[in-house]
C-alpha cells in the first residue's frame, strides 16, 4: 500500500517536473502584417517580409536597431515608396555657413534627428532588399502562390489566416466567456482543403460551429501552397476581445 | 501493485497529448463581434395530404416566437421561393445561401383525420449539412407541443443546452373573480384552470419533476399549504399550522419543502417533508422571515428578512447556519429566486414601483432588469435562460417573459384579467 502510494506520488512529481522544466510554453507564431503598398519589392505579391520559414529560404538580415523612437509606421509608409540614399549624420554647420546659435539650436537638433531617422529607415529597407535578393540568388520556385515572381520565401500561413479572419468575422457567434477552438487544416498542392480536424473544442457549440462555417466559407479562396507542397497547420480561433495582441 | 503501475502508465499517456500539443506552433485567428445566427423558417409543406394553411402559419409563427426569444438567432421570413422538398437532396442550398441564411428549418405535415404527422429538419446552410431531423405523430391538438419540442431540440443542437419551451407556466389569475391557479404553455397558449375553490390561492411552485404543484390557499379559512398532483388532480393539505403557511419552495431533490410558518408567533423559515411531516425550524429571529428559495445544489437557501429594519435578501445554509446578508442596496428587497445554474439570484426591489434585479450569489453584480411599470415575482425558466414575471406595464397585471439579462421582454399571458405569481416547470 505504502509502496503504491509512494510510486503514485513520485510519478506525479516527476511528470510535473518534466512538464515544467523541459517542455517550453506554447509558442504562438508571430504575425507579420504585410504592407503591400510600400513593400520594397518589385512585385508586392511575390515576396514576404516574414522571416524565411520556407524550406531552403535564407533568413533575412535582422532589421537594424531603431534608434529613433519616433519612427511611426504612418510616417514610414509615406516615405517607403522610394528608397532614399543613406545619409550620413553630419556635425557640420547649418547651410549658409553660419554656426547654429540661440533659437536655431532646436531646429538644428531636429534636423539631425530627422537625418538619423532617415538613415535608420534606409538601412532597414536596404537590409530587406538585400535579403530578397539573396533569396532570388538561391533560386527555386517561391513567392505567393498567385504571384508571378520567382523570389523565394512565402507567408502562406498568414495568407490563410487573413482569409479565415475575414470569414470568421461573418460567422462569429459564441455564448461562453472565452471560447477557443483549435483546428488543424491540411491544404493539398492544388489549394484544396483536404482535411479539417478539430483538435481542441471550445466546449461552446455555438463557437465551434462558427469556426467550422468560417473554414467552409474561407476554403474557396485558398490558393495552392508555395513550392507545390501540401500545407498543414494548426489554427487557433478565438473572439477578438480575448485574443493576445 | 500492478494496478498502481497501470494507473501511472495511464496518467503518463493521458498527459502526453497535451504536452506534445503545447510545443507546436499555431496561428491565431480572431474576429470581432458576436452575431446572432440568421435562421430562416421555410413555410411548412404538405407531404401526403391537402395543404392546410392554418397549420403552416401556426408552425412558422411558433418557431419565430420561440427562437427569437432564445436570443441566439435572427429569425427571418425567407425571400426564397424555392420550396420543393424538405429532405436532403430534394432541394438546393444555393438560394438559401444567397439569401444569407446560416440555419434553415424545413418542415412538412400530413393530416389524416385528427392525426397529425409533423416532420422538421434543421440544416446548416453554409456547410450544406443536416443538423437535426425529427418526426412527431399525434393528435392535431398537439401541434404546438410538437413544434415547441423541436425548438427545444434545436437549442440543444445549436447551443448545447436544451430549451425550456415545452415547460408549463402556472400562475394566479383573477379571470373568475377569485385568485385561482391556472396553467398555460410558456407562450400563453393552452390555458387550463387548476383550482376552482372560489377562495384565494397564491404562490404556486412546481416540484422538480414538474408533476406536482404546491401553493397556499385560504379555502379552509387559514392560509394553508397544499400539494397537488397535476396529472390526477389529487390534492392534499401539506401544512396547516396555526397562522400562515406560505411561500412554499420545493427542494431540488423534491424531498423537502421550505416555507414560512408563523405558528411560533412570528414568521420563520421551516423545512418540512413533502408530506408535511417532521418540521425543522431554520430561522429563529423576532423579525419576519419569509420567501425561502433553494440553491440548485440544495445546500443553501435565500430568504427575506426584516431583521435589520427593512426587508432584505439573506442567504443561509440549508440547516439554518451561516446567515449572511445578500442585498446591500435598496430599502425593500423581496421575492428572491436562485437561478438553476446557481450563479445569480433574481429578486424584486421596491423603488417607487417594484423592479426586478439579479445579483451574483456573493452580493456583487447587481443589475436592474426591468424599468416599465411594476414588476414582481421573478421565476427562472428551468434552463436559466429566461425569467418569467408579472408586470403592470400595460395597465393590468400580466405575465411576461424576458431573457436572463433583461432583454427581449414580452407579454405572454393572453387573458383580460390580472395575472400574477408565475412559475415555470421543467419540460413535460
Amino acid at each position: 500500500m505504502f509502496l503504491g502510494s509512494f510510486l503514485l506520488h513520485a510519478s506525479a512529481f516527476l511528470l510535473s517536473t518534466y512538464v515544467h522544466t523541459f517542455l517550453p510554453a506554447p509558442i504562438e507564431e508571430p504575425v507579420y502584417y504585410v504592407d503591400v503598398v510600400n513593400l520594397p519589392v518589385a512585385s508586392p505579391r511575390a515576396g514576404s517580409p516574414t522571416p524565411g520559414k520556407a524550406p531552403g529560404a535564407v533568413a533575412p538580415a535582422a532589421p537594424p536597431e531603431q534608434k529613433a523612437p519616433m519612427a511611426l509606421p504612418a510616417k514610414q509608409a509615406n516615405k517607403a515608396t522610394k528608397v532614399p540614399a543613406p545619409v550620413k549624420p553630419t556635425t557640420q554647420a547649418a547651410p549658409g555657413g553660419k554656426a547654429p546659435a540661440g533659437g536655431d539650436e532646436a531646429a538644428h537638433l531636429s534636423d539631425r534627428l530627422k537625418r538619423l531617422e532617415q538613415n535608420a529607415e534606409a538601412k532597414h529597407e536596404e537590409a530587406a532588399l538585400d535579403a530578397i535578393q539573396r533569396r532570388v540568388a538561391a533560386g527555386g520556385r517561391a513567392g505567393m502562390p498567385t504571384g508571378t515572381g520567382t523570389q523565394a520565401g512565402s507567408d502562406y500561413g498568414s495568407y490563410l489566416q487573413s482569409r479565415l479572419r475575414d470569414a470568421l468575422a461573418q460567422t462569429i457567434a459564441y455564448q461562453s466567456r472565452r471560447p477557443e477552438t483549435a483546428v488543424r487544416l491540411v491544404v493539398d498542392r492544388n489549394g484544396k482543403l483536404v482535411r479539417t480536424v478539430m483538435e481542441r473544442s471550445s466546449r461552446d457549440p455555438l463557437f465551434n460551429d462558427a469556426v467550422m462555417r468560417a473554414i467552409e466559407k474561407a476554403k474557396t479562396s485558398f490558393p495552392p501552397p508555395p513550392n507545390g507542397k501540401e500545407f498543414e497547420k494548426l489554427f487557433v480561433f478565438s473572439p477578438e476581445e480575448v485574443s493576445k495582441r | 501493485m500492478k494496478r498502481f503501475l497501470l494507473l501511472i502508465l495511464v496518467l503518463a499517456i493521458a498527459g502526453m497529448p497535451a504536452t506534445l500539443f503545447s510545443q507546436e506552433e499555431f496561428i491565431r485567428v480572431t474576429a470581432p463581434g458576436n452575431k446572432p445566427l440568421t435562421l430562416m423558417v421555410a413555410p411548412p409543406v404538405p407531404m401526403d395530404s391537402a395543404p392546410r394553411d392554418a397549420i403552416a402559419r401556426e408552425v412558422t409563427e411558433l418557431f419565430q416566437f420561440d427562437l427569437t426569444l432564445a436570443g441566439s438567432f435572427t429569425v427571418t421570413t425567407p425571400t426564397v421561393t424555392e420550396n420543393r422538398g424538405i429532405r436532403p437532396g430534394e432541394f438546393s442550398f444555393a438560394p438559401w445561401q444567397n439569401a444569407g441564411a446560416t440555419l434553415l428549418i424545413k418542415s412538412g405535415y400530413t393530416v389524416n383525420g385528427s392525426t397529425l404527422i409533423l416532420e422538421f429538419r434543421l440544416y446548416d446552410v453554409i456547410r450544406e449539412r443536416e443538423l437535426l431531423a425529427k418526426r412527431y405523430s399525434g393528435n392535431i391538438k398537439e401541434l404546438r407541443r410538437m413544434a415547441h419540442t423541436f425548438s427545444d431540440d434545436l437549442l440543444l443542437i445549436v447551443t448545447g443546452e436544451r430549451g425550456p419551451f415545452t415547460g408549463k407556466v402556472a400562475f394566479v389569475s383573477k379571470a373568475s373573480g377569485n385568485k385561482e391557479l391556472y396553467l398555460m404553455d410558456y407562450d400563453g397558449f393552452n390555458l387550463q384552470r387548476l383550482t376552482q375553490n372560489g377562495s384565494i390561492n397564491l404562490n404556486p411552485d412546481f416540484s422538480p419533476s414538474g408533476r406536482e404543484l404546491i401553493y397556499t390557499s385560504y379555502k379552509k379559512g387559514n392560509p394553508d399549504l397544499y400539494r397537488r398532483e397535476l396529472f390526477t388532480g389529487v390534492e392534499a393539505r401539506t401544512s396547516s399550522s396555526r397562522g400562515i403557511n406560505v411561500t412554499g419552495s420545493w427542494s431540488p431533490d423534491g424531498k423537502r419543502i421550505a416555507l414560512a410558518l408563523s405558528k411560533d408567533g412570528n414568521s420563520e423559515i421551516y423545512l418540512i417533508n413533502r408530506d408535511g411531516k417532521q418540521p425543522t425550524r431554520l430561522t429563529n429571529n423576532p423579525a419576519i422571515d419569509v420567501s425561502p428559495a433553494w440553491s440548485p445544489d440544495g445546500h443553501q437557501i435565500a430568504f427575506v428578512s426584516d431583521r435589520l429594519g427593512k426587508p432584505q435578501v439573506f442567504v443561509m445554509n440549508a440547516d439554518g447556519s451561516s446567515v449572511r446578508r445578500l442585498t446591500i442596496e435598496g430599502a425593500y428587497n423581496v421575492s428572491p429566486r436562485w437561478s438553476p445554474k446557481g450563479d445569480r439570484i433574481a429578486y424584486c426591489r421596491q423603488q417607487g414601483d417594484f423592479q426586478i434585479h439579479s445579483i451574483n450569489t456573493d452580493g456583487s453584480g447587481d443589475v436592474q432588469l426591468t424599468s416599465q411599470g411594476s414588476n414582481e415575482h421573478p421565476r427562472w425558466s428551468p434552463d436559466g435562460r429566461f425569467i418569467v414575471f408579472s408586470s403592470t406595464r400595460d395597465g393590468r397585471e400580466s405575465i411576461y417573459v424576458m431573457r436572463a439579462d433583461g432583454s427581449g421582454q414580452i407579454r405572454v399571458s393572453r387573458g383580460k384579467a390580472n395575472d400574477s405569481h408565475p412559475t415555470w416547470s421543467v419540460r413535460w
